[in-house]
């Protein structure tokens, strides 16, 4: 082992550790908040796996998607629903969590053993390297057009859906009687006083 | 290189009824977006124009010389013919269906025909998907145009709640789908293309690894739950009964027979190492959707849980077609889904209909309503009557050809299960239909009193009407009229290379050794078509 290998071998197990207990922790923390950082964690672990394969766009797709749209959108979500609950203790709770445990640890020894037991066939193209994006486009114009076409229409119709469900409709009946100026035709709301803001 | 010599490579002209249909989801929302109300009312009529030119178009596709387009991402054969007919005509019926639904909602018309036809796009694209990429990109272009229709009615709770169930049971079940599918393209050494899957696969290893049958049973799980048969069913009763009923009778038509058209595609050419074991699979989740499906819907009080249970059972009774896998077999189940097509969409308009004049749908509150609508009365029984199965509406004659193929390949198991529940599921039919004939004056429910018809004149109830009365009567006549379905059914069936294939292996299976493990001939076959694929690409 020259001192690449040896270089490599230690990101792996470091990156490989990183990923296991920031994942351990997103399922085990009750802290809402604190899941959603540590799986931007394994997110940016999982992509720092990708440089070490060899694959820099797909670690770049891999934070700017994961971390950069979904795990921020998972935020956003819990900053604007952040309600804060007390729930009552369930009894017997830890029947629940073990048959979980026991339905993962059976699960993941199934699929180790299937991972160890079969002998992997080897892709036989030449490995793309630092031409991975030139690849990839070649890709997307030949052999997946037609799935990169779809892929338009189906973010197509995601948009118009967003749009559908988070815009404001009028409703004719629920025009509020006290409205105000400054207050929303369909959503009439409290006005907050002027002074309150100032002393935050 | 000219745009005409491309899509002459790329053979695009094969998938043209799609484009039709892309064409006209760019019509809606653009002359929605520049027309404004004023073209409101034209849009439906757009929207069924370019479906039913789909349809035509599709017609002309019968029996392409060389399906294969876009470098072998899309097999336009006869039997992708076939399902891409069957989910287009579906959307085409719901179309009229929810003009008067959308109007009384108060939501707008137009986006919701744009994300109907996308479901009905992506289902049609999946109906021909012979790569991995493209199976998975239009599976959720179909699921998540359905999820935003399960929850378009965003001021109704029920319909939040369908939508948001829906959206996670459906996300995990995608991933489940998805990691099946990484795992085939790991086994193959780097596949995507469906045959070159199973043949690197067969070349590779002797007997089926491990990792093929759990890649199988992550599969299986995607698509299970498409097509809602049991264990995957749990979302369906939640999912029907809060949704949109337009968006229902679509999900319960269109979304089922993209899911069969799915699973008799990549289970028929990537699975070939494992058939025994899929069969096996299948043939417990038939018998589960079956039993559970009709015996769960005797005890509903909603007409949506009622045809939400029903049509699980429904899915069981197509499956066995799946299972026995011979010519009768497959030609059953399409001739079975037109049949379905029509007599469930006609009792979905029924529903919506009574529900538009009452705003409600318990069954209780159909009772005595031949009094005072017969028209409603007559169409929802014959539409009921002939889900059950009853002779001579066209349900009957659907049932029995999948009775008459299971028991000519000697599935006699699941034919006696199918017939002992079809008995069942005619009882919870018929209760419907004895509550609306032959109540008393006096017993009349509260809702059926204050009934009032003489709304056709409204805006889309016309429409509805049309619907309504094509779907009657298709559910009447097409059984004694059968002829030309089946022979529809039976010419896809014999023009599809990969059905034939794998119907000779199966006869040879059923020949030597029924209900047993492959023989060494059928294993010959298997190694047969391993190779002939291999020459074909």
């Amino acid at each position: 082992m020259n001192l690449a290998e040896g270089v490599q071998f230690v990101s792996l197990v470091i990156l490989g550790g990183l990923m296991i207990f920031s994942a351990l922790g997103v399922v085990l923390l009750s802290n809402i908040v604190y899941s959603a950082f540590l799986l931007a964690l394994t997110f940016i672990s999982v992509s720092g796996l990708y440089i070490l394969l060899n694959a820099g766009f797909v670690a770049a797709a891999q934070v700017l998607v994961y971390v950069g749209a979904v795990n921020v959108l998972i935020l956003f979500g819990i900053m604007l629903v952040n309600k804060v609950e007390v729930f009552s203790e369930v009894k017997n709770a830890w029947v629940g969590k073990a048959a979980t445990g026991a339905v993962c640890a059976g699960l993941f020894g199934l699929i180790g053993t299937m991972v160890t037991s079969h002998p992997w066939a080897i892709s036989t193209a030449p490995a793309a390297g630092d031409k991975a994006i030139e690849v990839i486009g070649q890709h997307f114009f030949s052999d997946f057009l037609l799935p990169f076409e779809l892929a338009s229409i189906l973010l197509l119709v995601a948009l118009v859906g967003a749009i559908v469900l988070a815009r404001r409709e009028f409703l004719p009946d629920l025009v509020a009687p006290q409205q105000e100026a400054l207050t929303l035709p369909e959503r009439p709301r409290e006005l907050v006083a002027a002074g309150v803001r100032d002393e935050d | 290189m000219d745009s005409a010599n491309i899509a002459a490579q790329l053979n695009a002209g094969i998938i043209l009824p799609e484009g039709i249909v892309i064409v006209t989801i760019m019509t809606i929302i653009i002359t929605d977006l520049i027309g404004g109300r004023a073209v409101t009312k034209w849009l439906p009529y757009v929207a069924i124009a370019g479906l039913l030119l789909a349809v035509v178009d599709l017609w002309g596709q019968w029996a392409a010389t060389d399906p294969i387009a876009f470098l072998g991402a899309f097999n336009g054969d006869d039997l992708s013919v076939v399902f891409r007919g069957i989910i287009a005509l579906s959307a085409a019926v719901t179309v009229p269906m929810c003009i008067r639904y959308i109007e009384r909602s108060g939501t707008a018309l137009a986006e919701f025909l744009a994300i109907l036809l996308t479901a009905t796009l992506g289902g049609m694209f999946l109906s021909g998907a012979d790569e991995l990429v493209t199976v998975f990109v239009s599976l959720e272009t179909l699921s998540i145009s359905s999820y935003l229709l399960t929850g378009y009615m965003k001021r109704d709770p029920r319909s939040n709640e369908a939508a948001l169930k829906y959206l996670l049971i459906g996300a995990a079940s995608a991933a489940i789908f998805l990691y099946g599918m990484s795992l085939l393209y790991g086994l193959s050494g780097g596949e995507t293309n469906l045959s070159l899957i199973a043949s690197r696969i067969a070349e590779d290893n002797a007997e089926a690894p491990i990792g093929l049958i759990i890649a199988l049973v992550f599969v299986i799980a995607g698509i299970a739950f498409k097509v809602a048969a049991v264990p995957f069913h749990q979302w369906t009763p939640d999912v029907y009964e809060g949704s949109p009923t337009p968006v229902v009778a679509f999900l319960s038509v269109g979304s089922k027979a993209a899911g069969f058209a799915l699973a008799i595609r990549l289970l028929l050419t990537a699975f070939p190492m494992v058939s025994e074991q899929w069969r096996f699979v299948f043939t417990a989740l038939a018998i589960l959707s079956m039993v559970l499906g009709n015996v769960v819907a005797l005890a509903q009080t909603s007409m949506k849980r009622l045809l939400a249970y029903s049509s699980i059972g429904q899915a069981g009774f197509l499956m066995i077609g799946f299972i026995i896998g011979t010519d009768a077999g497959y030609s059953s189940i399409v001739f079975y889904l037109f049949i379905y097509l029509f007599m469930n969409l006609g009792a979905f308009t029924c529903v919506i209909l009574f529900s538009l004049r009452t705003g409600t749908d318990q069954i209780s509150a159909y009772s005595g309503l031949y009094q005072k609508d017969p028209l409603l009365t007559l169409s929802l029984s014959l539409c009921l009557l002939s889900l059950g199965g009853i002779p001579p509406l066209a349900g009957f004659f659907g049932k029995i050809y999948i009775f008459w193929a299971g028991w000519q390949s000697g599935a006699y198991t699941l034919v006696l299960v199918g017939l002992i529940t079809s008995v069942i599921s005619i009882y919870y039919y018929i209760r419907v239909v004895k509550m609306m004939v032959v109540k008393e004056p006096q017993e009349m429910s509260d809702e059926v009193k204050a009934y009032s018809d003489n709304d056709w004149a409204l805006v889309g109830m016309r429409p509805l009407q049309v619907s309504l009365i094509l779907a009657v009567t298709v559910t009447a006549l097409a059984g004694v009229g059968a002829n030309p379905l089946l022979q529809l059914a039976n010419s896809a069936v014999a023009q599809t290379p990969l059905l034939q294939r794998s119907v000779l292996i199966r006869n040879a299976e059923i020949a030597v050794q029924p209900g047993h493990e492959s023989t060494p001939m059928a294993n010959d076959a298997v190694a047969d078509v391993a190779v002939s694929s291999v020459t074909i690409d």
